[in-house]
């Protein structure tokens, strides 16, 4: 995607996002009951924001149009899309779902086996070496999430999901 | 005088072997986690934190500086051998340090990075010394309309600085930060505003946010990307040390890199990677090999170096006089500072008199621990440079995970910080610089605060604003800063500056 075209979109976003925080400042309570001064509500800088988003998305939105023109800068150049979905999954997957169902140790370890299985996984060509990988990964596995464990509660006296 | 006798004091006060221990291991950390690509400084911080929960208050501030300062150095040896930076701030290193690594000066290089960011980091602690308590007095004449103007300066200058094209994404990321600051109980009523959840009514937490935008994110980045391969892997490293004679030929940059790091560092939340461009930058212009600059120039690599680490000591500055910080990685350390019962702002030279001094200190102690490993320890990190991606980055989200829940054992926490890492990776990629989100998230509440008390104050008259000697000034600073976007007001300079110069050679 052309990074003119991904500004266009995302003025977009901020443009109805600053409409909602001007919005939302707006009809916040302005707390009538406690008799507050008018001028220290508590929407009042939300609104501004808001309004500042707003115009700033707007400015976006045309240098988007200028830029299309003049350079034709790509967006996601240089990396590969395959490693980055697959670090999202298992960083989210850990982070979100398996600490908090699976004792700290046991998701660790899964995670971090699991992790350097899928990204060494490509450079073991043979029936060996493949084996070589899963031995390393489960033996860094489980090695790195009792280190952590370890220097984490023990040493330095944090508690852990 | 009595700012370097201070000075002295708490150097002596904190060498016990206790603290000397901490400096050891903390320093190697930190120039490992430098050196490693994918792994940046405020990162480091950020992740240091959780360890110094159970320190006393010195000793966790020395650990954390110490990480700080070690990881803008360590950023040089991958810079040198891999050219790719270890953190932004190596990036104008990796200019002239690769290409003499590949002429097979490797050491040479290493040597010179060393001694620049040694002598850089010097520099800015002696300005630190003396300006800070300054600063600090001067802070105290601050009021409502004053802080409010420093919120909206710092967010807007850091958004203008930190883009290399329009600042545009500069000041939405700073809106950005400013709107995450808006969500939980306010300052004034203790309204809670845009809070869905009970979760959120203390707002969303700095460390959380700031471990997903500098941790998440940067593992993201680094496996979306290749890992770099050793340019000096079979470098032989020449002479490590360099000569009195070598660095004492640059005094005049290092000097010069070293003032305009620190001035560079009082700014907020213009990082490191701005303080070494504008060193180098500098030095360049000035030089009487201009040409050699970016061919493997040794010039060029101790302005980079001593303008990147001088920003170190001039981030605190402003952190600790008006607790507004000099860069992201500052912006942890005042996080850090609250956690510890340290309350960093004007009132610190009245609450804490010897905490500048002590922060002197700790920061001299650390540039001995980074010279000594520099020197001693290049070999090692060349190993530690070959360390796959594969192994490291699970136990960099593992520390990601484990730091922002042990802040306050809630789960809510660990899905604020993947939220700020995944949308940080996507503005990111779209060129939104960071730094101004981070500070917006910590300059919000003092921005929201004063702006509204000023105007009770007041009672809604906006002339104090503008006609407060302070509040002027900030004025002037922000709308210069605002038209000079525009190409109307450059021109005029331009035109102004011909002038003075034909001016000057008749």
């Amino acid at each position: 995607m052309r990074m003119a075209t991904a500004d266009r979109i995302t003025a977009v976003v901020f443009f109805a996002l600053g409409i909602a925080m001007l919005v939302g400042g707006y009809t916040m309570d302005r707390l009538p009951i406690r008799q507050i001064h008018p001028l220290s509500i508590p929407g009042l800088v939300p609104m501004i924001l808001g309004a500042l988003l707003a115009l700033c998305a707007v400015l976006l939105l045309f240098q988007a149009g200028d830029r299309e023109e003049s350079s034709p800068e790509m967006l996601m150049v240089g990396g590969s899309i395959t490693r980055l979905v697959l670090t999202i999954v298992l960083t989210v997957g850990y982070g979100a779902i398996m600490v908090d169902r699976l004792p700290f140790f046991w998701a660790t370890a899964i995670f971090i086996t699991a992790f350097m299985l899928v990204f060494s996984w490509s450079a073991a060509s043979d029936g060996r070496a493949r084996a070589v990988v899963i031995a390393k990964s489960v033996g860094f596995g489980g090695i790195a999430a009792f280190g952590i464990v370890m220097l984490f509660q023990e040493a330095f006296l944090v508690r852990l999901p | 005088m009595t700012a370097l006798s201070d000075l002295g004091s708490a150097l002596w006060a904190l060498s016990t072997p206790m603290m000397l221990f901490h400096v050891a291991w903390s320093m190697l950390l930190g120039i490992v986690v430098g050196a490693l690509p994918g792994l940046t400084a405020t990162m480091g911080v950020a992740l240091m934190v959780t360890l110094t929960y159970s320190m006393d208050t010195t000793a966790a501030i020395l650990v954390l500086i110490c990480m700080y300062v070690g990881a803008i150095y360590g950023g040089s040896r991958s810079a040198i051998l891999l050219n790719i930076p270890g953190t932004p701030a190596s990036a104008a290193t990796s200019l002239d340090g690769y290409p003499l690594a590949r002429a097979g000066r490797a050491g040479q290089a290493m040597g010179l990075a060393t001694a620049g960011s040694m002598l850089g980091t010097l520099v800015g602690i002696l300005v630190m010394v003396m300006v800070a308590p300054l600063l600090a007095e001067l802070a105290l004449e601050f009021g409502s309309y004053e802080m409010f103007w420093l919120a909206v300066f710092g967010v807007l200058i850091s958004g203008q600085l930190t883009v290399t094209n329009a600042p545009v994404k500069g000041y939405i990321a700073g809106i950005l930060g400013l709107m995450v600051a808006m969500i939980g109980s306010e300052g004034l009523h203790a309204y809670v505003r845009f809070s869905p959840t009970q979760q959120m009514n203390g707002g969303i937490g700095l460390i959380p946010a700031m471990v997903g935008v500098f941790g998440l994110a940067e593992v993201m980045t680094a496996m979306w990307q290749r890992q770099g391969v050793l340019a000096a892997a079979r470098d032989k490293s020449d002479r490590i040390v360099p000569s009195f004679g070598e660095v004492w030929r640059y005094r005049a940059t290092v000097l010069r890199s070293g003032v305009i790091g620190t001035i560079v560092g009082v700014i907020p939340g213009v990082g490191e990677d701005i303080g070494a461009w504008a060193s180098y930058a500098t030095a360049k212009r000035l030089s009487k090999k201009p040409e050699e600059y970016g061919q493997g120039s040794t010039e060029g690599l101790i302005a980079a170096e001593t303008g990147n680490s001088a920003v170190v000591p001039g981030s605190l500055i402003p952190a600790l006089t008006l607790a507004v910080p000099g860069s992201a990685s500052a912006a942890v350390l005042i996080a850090a500072l609250f956690i510890h019962g340290i309350r960093p702002g004007p009132m610190i030279m009245i609450e804490q008199p010897q905490f500048i001094s002590t922060m002197g200190a700790i920061l001299i102690l650390a540039v001995i621990a980074m010279t000594i490993y520099g020197i001693t320890m290049t070999r090692l990190f060349v190993q530690v440079l070959r360390v796959p991606y594969a192994y490291l980055m699970p136990l960099v989200f593992t520390l990601c995970v484990v730091g922002t829940y042990a802040l306050s054992q809630r789960m809510f926490d660990v899905y604020v910080m993947i939220i700020f890492g995944l949308a940080g990776f996507v503005l990111r990629q779209m060129k939104y610089p960071m730094a101004p989100l981070v500070l917006g998230i910590i300059l919000g509440t003092m921005l929201d605060t004063n702006l509204r008390r000023s105007l009770m104050l007041g009672n809604g008259d906006l002339w104090p604003f503008v006609t407060r000697p302070i509040s002027a000034v900030f004025v002037a600073i922000i709308v210069m800063a605002i038209l000079l976007n525009f190409g109307f007001t450059r021109r005029f300079l331009a035109g102004i500056r011909a002038r003075v110069m034909r001016r000057t050679d008749a």
